[in-house]
């Protein structure tokens, strides 16, 4: 893809959304509680948390489609707040929970969208692109879940944005459709268009997001790249191994990176972080062990995930200035 | 990616856009349609060939069948205020197309805006059926008072309008929607005289009917089809009725 051009320069980290201190209550409840991050252009921002967490509300903040209590946000220097008009011809928005009519045309949709901004991408185009040539004349009510979740995120795009917003654009599809979805995202990214998703799925987060913002009870957990919080947050590498010998413990707990050694059996786990798994491997060859059935797991988002949700009340403010 | 930007065509309105939508969906949706124009259409037909409907009632020069003109029309109006306008637009509502419109530059006034476009043109369909039928095929001879008759026929219109936004704004869903719009269609189709003329009721309910926007509507478009000025009764009736039910229904509109 003559695209990538794209995206390297998109690396560059140049920030254009900033949410600061941002605050939403609803009744007792703080939807989201003070807040604070930037978003870079061109990256793909996930935002990932349990549900009820304030995913939503927050992105309905960054959109103007609900006013922050306290706390502001601007996107390229405009406030969604009273620049909402403005706004709205660059952020591509798809919703969760939003429907078509169900007698509408897919081509009739894009078409009424289309009209609806200034320079629109051309609707052919982006069917072709979306794969929705063939159902063009189908109604809404008539599409696969996957198509119409398609035809929802190119409705979010027939504006050309800049910025799109999507919130959980896979619940409920099939695995095939979900892999379609994320290869749509990683093109419209590669686009040059900044995006921000909300999703409860890690595996998601983990394959397509730049950058992820763990949100739990309206406050901001961790955020950093998927990687960095599984490798921080998740826990480490687990490898475990049948040795043809019984192994000292000792051999391998002092091995640098090496945090636990157990046993189950004849089997030997070792817990760490780093290249454990060389280091142990080595370090069993030097006291002429054969190891037979070996496994290795290292951590990934959902562990940091579940650890980080499940710890409550504790925050850990990772600081943009980190990165 | 494929995607280019598109090539600049004549831009075409997004106003025009949505009517052309909003107007493909009414004629898919078939309940405004067949309430609104395959109904006053068969009661036409099922009337004009009643036998007694078009003898001349006892004393009176007028046929049973040529007070049901004005019925038939203000049937029009009640399925289209209750069913047509409404319903489409709660749905749209709750499945949450109006806030999706809300996030493009467009708001969804417009959209509002051409659904009423599009059931005013469906009702102005409906009332030329029902008079060019009685004319045409029934021959029904009508003594139009051309301003009394556009003056009745306008308020009439924008009395039932008003009270299908008035339900669209207060309805919280399509289903209270559904039962609201249930809960008038009866009392509305009686005092429109649709089961038996106003001019049969006791008076105590002939008086009533008269305060009821159907009841004023029917009564001002017979005067002005037996070429006499509408009452003023009724037409200020129906102008309180636009009036009220216009200005709460934009009071309390909801998005969402």
């Amino acid at each position: 893809m003559s695209e990538t051009v794209s995206v390297i320069e998109a690396s560059k980290k140049k920030s254009i959304i900033t949410v600061s201190h941002l605050c939403k209550q609803y009744g007792a409840v703080a939807a989201v509680d003070d807040v604070t991050f930037s978003i870079n252009e061109g990256e793909i921002f996930g935002i990932i948390g349990p549900n009820g967490a304030g995913k939503t509300t927050m992105v309905e903040c960054i959109s103007g489609l609900r006013i922050p209590d306290s706390g502001s946000v601007a996107i390229y220097d405009l406030n969604p707040k009273n620049e909402r008009e403005n706004l709205r011809k660059f952020v591509g928005v798809q919703l969760q929970m939003s429907a078509l009519p169900p007698r509408i045309k897919v081509s009739e949709a894009l078409n009424l969208f289309a009209s609806f901004y200034s320079n629109p991408l051309d609707p052919q185009e982006l069917m072709e692109t979306l794969g929705l040539t063939k159902k063009r004349n189908a109604t809404f009510k008539k599409l696969s879940g996957g198509q119409k979740q398609r035809l929802s995120i190119a409705l979010a795009l027939i504006g050309n944005p800049k910025i799109a917003i999507l919130d959980e654009l896979t619940t409920g599809l099939d695995p095939d459709a979900r892999r379609e979805t994320w290869e749509l995202i990683e093109s419209i990214r590669d686009r040059g268009v900044t995006v921000i998703l909300v999703t409860h799925y890690m595996d998601e987060a983990e394959r397509l997001c730049d950058r992820v913002a763990l949100i739990n009870q309206g406050k901001l957990v961790a955020l950093d790249t998927p990687a960095a919080l599984a490798a921080k947050e998740g826990g480490g590498i687990h490898m475990q191994f049948a040795p043809s010998h019984p192994v000292d413990d000792k051999l391998l707990a002092v091995l640098p990176g090496v945090t636990a050694v157990h046993h189950r059996g004849t089997r030997v786990m070792v817990d760490g972080s780093g290249d454990i798994t060389t280091q142990v491997l080595y370090e069993l060859l030097k006291a002429d062990i054969t190891v037979k059935d070996v496994q290795v797991k290292s951590s990934n988002l959902e562990d940091a995930f579940v650890k980080l949700t499940q710890t409550k009340g504790k925050t850990l403010k990772t600081q943009e200035a980190q990165r | 990616m494929s995607v280019k930007d598109a090539t600049p065509k004549e831009a075409s309105s997004p106003f025009w856009e949505l009517l052309k939508v909003q107007g493909k969906l009414a004629l898919r949706e078939p309940m405004g349609l067949v309430f609104g124009i395959a109904l006053p259409l068969i009661l036409l037909l099922i009337f004009g060939n009643i036998p007694t409907f078009n003898e001349p009632i006892e004393g009176n020069s007028f046929t049973l069948f040529k007070l049901y003109i004005p019925i038939l029309m203000v049937t029009v109006l009640i399925f289209i205020g209750l069913f047509g306008l409404p319903i489409p637009l709660l749905r749209d509502r709750e499945i949450g197309w109006l806030r999706r419109i809300s996030t493009t530059p467009i708001s969804p006034t417009k959209l509002l805006a051409a659904q009423t476009v599009i059931y005013l043109i469906l009702a102005a369909v409906g009332y030329t059926i029902v008079m060019a039928g009685s004319i045409l095929i029934f021959g029904v001879e009508l003594a139009f008072n051309i301003s009394g008759f556009i003056l009745a026929l306008v308020l009439a219109t924008l009395a039932m309008f008003s009270l299908g936004l008035l339900i669209t704004a207060v309805a919280p869903s399509q289903s209270t929607g559904n039962g609201i719009t249930m809960a008038l269609l009866y009392p509305l189709l009686f005092f429109a005289g649709v089961y038996v003329p106003i001019q049969v009721l006791p008076s105590g309910l002939q008086t009533a009917a008269l305060f009821t926007p159907v009841g004023a509507a029917v009564n001002a478009l017979n005067s002005s089809m037996n070429g006499s000025f509408p009452s003023f009764v009724s037409l200020a009736v129906m102008a309180a009725y636009a009036a009220v039910f216009g200005f709460v229904a934009i009071r309390y509109f909801r998005w969402e």
